[in-house]
């Protein structure tokens, strides 16, 4: 078996440790005998459907981001990559991914006559999570800790941008510590069908195996069409390292 | 009289901090004295003829070492703050410490100061010469982002007379930036066919023009190097006591400065081969070695300058605290490549947690990892290809460090993160293997 990972601009979003996350999908895909393949698609490349089998999305530079939320409506990446995860395919975005694949993000920009805060365009993301960004003053730094459907994961943020969800939206998890999308309602980050976008940096997946593997199991059956099992890996060290930060922070 | 009374409260925690042997006075006294008088620094700095700053993401200390070691051997008094305290408060410290003697006594002040704090402090300072060493992602947590540190300086930069003499290293694109705008001289040091990319200074043929460069490099494994120091004056053949490339840079940068400052630079090479390294930077003893990582591109410096160097005996201990001066944030070293320490000797065996053959008997490194986040360095290293099996996990740094040195067979390569260092260092001097830090010079 192998599988295509599409490591959506990699050369710009891969702040804060999150090519951790593909190290972690790459090694753990590979202890099991499947093969990966990581395609960076940056800037004006294309993605075409089937092309990718799982999608990482990771954190970037402010300015970054507007290059690449521009590029994303452009290219017409947003819109392939909102039909596959309709289809089933996984999907995991960090902090900038997550924020570009809401609804918008809505940055400061210039004093307004009416006294708004927000009035600088917003940067159109192409609305895979039911959710929307603004921007804010508060930075949001620490360890976090949720409990969600996989557990309690932990995590590191480092975001200012709060995020509200949509109504019917499904948050990831529920913070046990730390901020989560907007440190008011205790949600943190979104999962849509087998996408997952949030603000844990860590990186996330190697201190959370079992995330890693359900997006490497939701992978391989989509692509191959049936239900699979994965083998089971020899996680002390990750578990280990997992609960010093539940025990430490949580 | 605010100036006395803050010298005064200065002096007085300085002297208690040392008598109770809770630290070495480097940034309590500067602290609280700046509380009393915000202008303490400007008002001191004033009576020393001549200021260097030197600032970047990594280097400042070693370059700051060495320029007061070359400046020193030249006949000149230097103050400076050199136990890396390197806020504000570190070089208020420094200052009302010496007070006594700043009128009369100093020749040349050098300070290294950390990339936000540059900012608030250089106008203070107002530096005869600055020196950009390079920036990387370092601690975004506390810096934030590098357009975001680069913003500041440029801002900063504005504000400067043009008289103010600035040298850069040249073979980082982003201070070429940086620089852009400055109407004053501006000076460039680099090394030949070497640039800096990302995080990563590559090898790289470009055509560009530099004031100082390191020529002809070749590089003699944990010990040395050697290479053509060319200005446009001068071509000095140069040891450098300091293994890799980075150091390079960091030797340039002192050159330069010592260039403008108008040391007589022919005996630079010579007064380098009397240089010791700052403590943690590559400190070298007969048992082994410490190299301070603490950011991706400084780490993954120290891993391909060591890892050809390690032998199937060497033993590693690695550690990782998450304190605020390390960055509370770990995910770094997940961008720093691990997988370049990766040694044949350290390899995981091909079919990993599958495996039920005997496993092999070839000699095995042992990797001892500590510090508060341990469990997360571990798993790193798994992640590089490391083999499991090998690595001890032991939190407690001194007895992972008992640990390490009780069934040396080779040599100990210590990399702590910088608290981890700080920790260490009175881990040693309690042991009695060497003397507290804040009386090295």
């Amino acid at each position: 078996m192998h599988l295509t990972i599409g490591y959506l601009y990699g050369d710009l979003m891969n702040i804060y440790g999150d090519t951790g996350n593909i190290i972690a999908l790459q090694k753990r895909a590979g202890w099991r005998g499947i093969a990966i393949e990581i395609k960076i698609k940056n800037q004006k490349s294309k993605i075409k459907k089937g092309e990718c089998d799982l999608f990482f999305f990771g954190g970037g530079q402010d300015q970054a981001q507007e290059l690449v939320a521009k590029d994303l409506g452009e290219s017409g990446k947003g819109k392939v990559v909102k039909q596959e995860v309709e289809r089933g395919v996984p999907l995991l975005a960090i902090c900038g991914g997550y924020q570009l694949l809401g609804d918008y993000y809505q940055p400061f920009g210039l004093p307004s006559k009416d006294g708004k805060p927000h009035s600088g365009p917003k940067l159109h993301g192409n609305g895979l999570f039911p959710a929307y960004t603004l921007a804010s003053h508060d930075r949001m730094i620490g360890n976090i800790v949720i409990e969600s459907m996989f557990g309690k994961l932990v995590g590191f943020e480092n975001h200012s941008g709060k995020t509200y969800l949509k109504k019917d939206a499904v948050p990831l998890g529920m913070v046990k510590k730390g901020w989560g999308n907007n440190g008011k309602d205790r949600t943190e980050g979104c999962i849509y069908k087998n996408a997952i976008g949030c603000y844990m940096h860590g990186s996330l997946l190697p201190k959370n195996p079992k995330l890693a593997d359900w997006l490497l199991q939701k992978a391989l059956e989509v692509k191959y069409g049936k239900e699979i099992k994965l083998t089971p890996l020899d996680d002390s060290l990750e578990l280990k390292a997992h609960e010093m930060v539940v025990k430490k922070f949580g | 009289m605010r100036l006395i009374l803050a010298i005064v409260l200065g002096k007085f925690i300085a002297y208690f901090t040392k008598l109770l042997k809770i630290g070495g006075g480097s940034a309590a006294p500067g602290l609280y004295a700046l509380k009393i008088c915000p202008s303490l620094v400007e008002q001191l700095s004033k009576h020393i003829p001549k200021n260097v700053v030197i600032t970047g993401t990594n280097g400042k200390t070693t370059t700051a070492k060495m320029l007061a070691h070359f400046a020193e051997s030249s006949g000149l008094k230097v103050i400076r703050n050199h136990t890396g305290s390197n806020l504000e408060r570190g070089i208020a410290s420094t200052l009302i410490a010496n007070y006594q003697l700043l009128t009369t006594n100093y020749q040349l002040g050098i300070w290294e100061l950390d990339e936000a704090a540059f900012n608030s402090v250089v106008p203070k300072l107002n530096p005869d010469v600055i020196v950009f060493l390079n920036i990387f992602r370092d601690q975004l947590d506390r810096y934030g982002e590098i357009n975001t540190v680069l913003k500041n300086w440029q801002e900063t930069l504005k504000k400067l007379p043009t008289e103010t003499k600035i040298i850069i290293n040249g073979d980082d694109a982003n201070l070429l930036k940086l620089v852009a705008g400055f109407k004053g001289k501006v000076q460039k040091f680099g090394v030949k066919d070497f640039k800096i990319e990302g995080e990563d200074i590559v090898h790289k043929k470009e055509q560009r023009y530099l004031d100082f460069e390191a020529k002809n490099v070749k590089l003699d494994g944990l010990n040395s190097s050697n290479f053509y120091l060319q200005t446009t004056n001068y071509q000095l053949p140069t040891t450098l006591p300091l293994p890799g490339i980075y150091h390079i840079y960091d030797a340039l940068a002192a050159f330069a400065c010592a260039s403008n400052l108008e040391l007589p630079i022919h005996q630079f090479t010579n007064s380098l081969t009397h240089y010791k390294p700052a403590f943690g930077r590559v400190e070298k003893f007969d048992w082994g070695y410490i190299f301070l990582i603490k950011n991706p591109a400084g780490a993954t410096q120290v891993f391909e300058t060591i890892a050809p160097n390690i032998k199937s005996n060497d033993t590693l201990l690695l550690a990782l605290n998450d304190n605020l001066a390390d960055g509370t944030d770990v995910s770094w070293i997940w961008d720093a490549v691990f997988e370049k320490l990766l040694t044949p000797s350290l390899r995981a065996p091909a079919k990993q947690s599958q495996s039920r053959l005997p496993r092999r008997s070839a000699p095995r490194n042992d990797v001892i990892v500590s510090g508060s986040r341990a469990y997360d360095l571990a798993v790193r290293l798994k992640y590089a290809g490391f083999d499991p099996e090998t690595i001890t996990v032991e939190s407690d740094l001194q007895n992972a460090f008992k640990q390490a040195r009780g069934g040396l067979q080779g040599k100990l390569f210590i990399l702590p993160t910088y608290t981890a260092m700080m920790e260490l260092q009175s881990i040693l001097t309690k042991t009695g293997v060497k003397k507290h830090y804040w009386e090295e010079k």
